[in-house]
C-alpha cells in the first residue's frame, strides 16, 4: 500500500451563504504531483489556507502523513480539537510556498532557511546551517546565503522560499500559483524547477494557471469550481473529458486560444 | 533688563526640577511602553473580550484631557480610600496616558506589515511568541521610532501638568522661583530652555538609534550594489 502524504476529508467552509469549500475530499499518495486548476474565486486559496489550518474549516479533517492537523479523529470516532502547540508541531509537515513568497526581509537568505529549523524543529544552529547550505546548493543559490531578500531577483527569492519550506522535511509541498508573479522568462525557470522536483519524486500540489504544466508534468489534475472538486484524475483524461460541463467549457475556452492544447503530440508529429 | 542672578542663584532648584521631570518621564516611558506592548497584543488578538478591553482603554485615555485624568487619579483615589504620594499618582497618570498612544503606534506598525509575514511564520510551525519575536518585532522597531519620539516628546512636555498636583518637577520649580523672585521672564525662559534641552537631547539619541537600525536594515533602503560598496562590515548578526 502506498503511503498517504495529504488527505482532505469532507472539508466544508462557508462564508455567509456561499460555500468556499463544499465537501472537499481527496487523498494524495506519496510521490504524486497534483495540479489544482480552476477559475478565480473557486476556492483554491481557501483550500490551501484550510489545509494548513490557518483558516479552520467549519467541518472536516486534514491528515498529513499519518497525523491529523487541527482536529483529531480517534478510531472510535471521537473528535478532539488539538492545542495550539500540537498544531504548530504538525504544520511544518506541509511545506507551503506562497504566491507572494513572504520571505522575511530582515533576515538573510540563510537565516530565512535556518530560523524555522532552529525555532520549530529545534535543530542545533550548526545542523540548521548545514541543511540550509545543502538545500541552497541544490537550488543553485548557495552564493546568495548572506544576501537579504531585498537584494535578490524574483526567481532567486522563489528558490529561497522553496528552500525554507523544504528544510522542514515536509511530507508534501504546496505551491500557490508559483508562476503568477513572475515575468515570462522566469516562468520557464520555475516550471523547469518544479519539473525537476517532480522527476525527483517530490510530493507536490501546485495551484496553477499554467495548464501546460498541469497537462505535462502533473500526474493528476484536480479541477475546482464553486468550492467543489468537480473533476479529478489523469490530466489528459480530465482535459478531454466531457463528463462535467463546467470543466469541458473551461478547456474548450483554452482550446479556442491554443488549438493544439488538447492534442499536443499531433503538432509535434506534423 | 533681564537679571541673570535670578537664574544663577536658583540654579540648584531648576536642576532638581529638571531631574524630577527626567525621572518621571523616563518611568512613564518604560511603563507606558510595557502597557503599549501588552495592550497592542490584546488589540491584535483573536480573543474578542481582550480586544474590547484594550480598545476601551485606548479610547478613554485618548479622549480625556491629561489634566482631567490626573485629577481623577490624584483626587479620585483618595476619595476611594487609596492615598498615594502626588509623585506616584502623577507618574501613574502619565504612564497610562502615554501607554494608550504607544499602543496605537505599535498596533499601526504591526498592521502596516504584510499579513503574509505573520502567516508564513505561523504556517511553518512557529508559535505566536516565536513569530512575534523573530519575525514581527524586528520589523516594526524601525518604523516605530519616529512616532514614538514624537509621542514621547509630547509626554516630556505634558509632564509639566504634574506641577498642578505639587510634584516638584521643572515647571513646579519655576513656579517656586517665580514666587520668590517675581521675575517671570527670567524664570520661564530658563524653564523653556531646559525643556528644549531635554527634548533635543532625547531626539538626538533617538536619531542615533534610528540610524543604527537603518544601518542594520541597509539592504532594504539601498540598492544592493551601493549597500555592498558601503558595507565593508563583519558585525552583522
Amino acid at each position: 500500500m502506498t503511503q498517504t502524504a495529504l488527505e482532505a476529508i469532507n472539508l466544508i467552509r462557508r462564508f455567509g451563504e456561499t460555500r468556499a469549500l463544499d465537501e472537499v475530499y481527496f487523498t494524495i499518495p506519496k510521490g504524486q504531483v497534483v495540479s489544482l486548476v480552476g477559475p478565480s474565486g473557486c476556492g483554491k486559496s481557501t483550500l490551501l489556507r484550510t489545509l494548513l489550518w490557518l483558516e479552520p474549516p467549519d467541518d472536516g479533517f486534514v491528515k498529513v502523513g499519518d497525523r491529523y492537523l487541527g482536529k483529531d479523529l480517534s478510531p472510535e470516532g471521537l473528535v478532539r480539537r488539538q492545542s495550539g502547540r500540537e498544531i504548530d508541531r504538525i504544520r511544518p509537515r506541509i511545506g507551503m510556498v506562497y504566491q507572494s513568497l513572504n520571505l522575511w526581509p530582515h533576515l538573510t537568505v540563510e537565516q530565512n532557511v535556518t530560523r524555522p529549523q532552529i525555532r520549530v524543529a529545534r535543530r542545533r544552529p550548526e545542523d540548521a546551517r548545514d541543511k540550509a547550505q545543502a538545500l541552497l546548493d541544490r537550488l543553485q543559490i548557495a552564493q546568495l546565503s548572506d544576501r537579504y531578500p531585498g537584494e535578490i531577483s524574483g526567481g532567486q527569492k522563489q528558490r529561497v522560499a522553496i528552500a525554507r519550506a523544504l528544510a522542514m522535511d515536509p511530507e508534501i509541498m504546496l505551491f500557490d500559483e508559483p508562476t503568477s508573479a513572475l515575468d515570462p522568462e522566469l516562468v520557464g525557470e520555475v516550471l523547469s524547477l518544479l519539473r525537476e522536483f517532480a522527476d525527483g519524486g517530490m510530493t507536490m500540489m501546485v495551484v496553477t494557471h499554467e495548464l501546460a504544466f498541469a497537462r505535462d508534468v502533473a500526474s493528476r489534475l484536480m479541477f475546482m469550481d464553486h468550492g467543489r472538486i468537480v473533476a479529478d484524475g489523469d490530466p489528459n483524461t480530465v482535459i478531454s473529458s466531457r463528463k462535467n460541463a463546467r470543466v469541458a467549457e473551461f478547456f474548450d475556452r483554452v482550446q479556442a486560444f491554443h488549438p493544439d492544447f488538447r492534442n499536443p503530440h499531433q503538432r509535434r508529429q506534423r | 533688563m533681564l537679571d541673570p542672578t535670578v537664574i544663577t542663584e536658583n540654579l540648584p532648584l531648576f536642576l532638581e526640577g529638571a531631574l524630577m521631570t527626567l525621572r518621571v518621564t523616563a518611568i512613564a516611558f518604560v511603563v507606558g511602553m510595557t502597557i503599549g506592548g501588552i495592550a497592542s497584543v490584546a488589540i491584535l488578538s483573536s480573543i474578542a473580550p481582550l480586544r474590547w478591553l484594550a480598545a476601551a482603554y485606548v479610547a478613554v485615555m485618548r479622549g480625556t484631557p491629561f489634566i482631567v485624568l490626573l485629577f481623577l487619579i490624584h483626587y479620585g483615589l483618595p476619595a476611594m480610600g487609596v492615598r498615594l504620594p502626588a509623585l506616584v499618582n502623577g507618574t501613574v497618570a502619565l504612564s497610562l496616558f502615554a501607554g494608550a498612544y504607544y499602543t496605537e503606534i505599535i498596533r499601526a506598525c504591526v498592521k502596516a506589515l504584510p499579513k503574509g509575514q505573520w502567516e508564513s511564520a505561523r504556517a511553518i510551525g512557529m508559535s505566536p511568541v516565536a513569530a512575534a519575536r523573530d519575525i514581527i518585532i524586528p520589523q516594526i522597531l524601525g518604523p516605530m521610532v519616529p512616532p514614538v519620539v514624537n509621542c514621547t516628546m509630547t509626554m516630556i512636555k505634558e509632564s509639566s501638568v504634574l506641577s498642578t498636583i505639587t510634584v516638584a518637577e521643572l515647571t513646579f520649580a519655576g513656579l517656586v522661583v517665580q514666587g520668590e523672585t517675581f521675575a517671570p521672564f527670567e524664570v520661564f525662559i530658563t524653564v523653556a530652555l531646559i525643556y528644549w534641552a531635554i527634548t533635543a537631547a532625547f531626539a538626538f539619541g533617538a536619531a542615533l538609534f534610528e540610524r543604527r537600525l537603518a544601518g542594520a536594515n541597509r539592504n532594504r533602503l539601498m540598492t544592493p550594489l551601493v549597500a555592498r560598496y558601503l558595507l565593508l562590515d563583519g558585525g552583522r548578526t
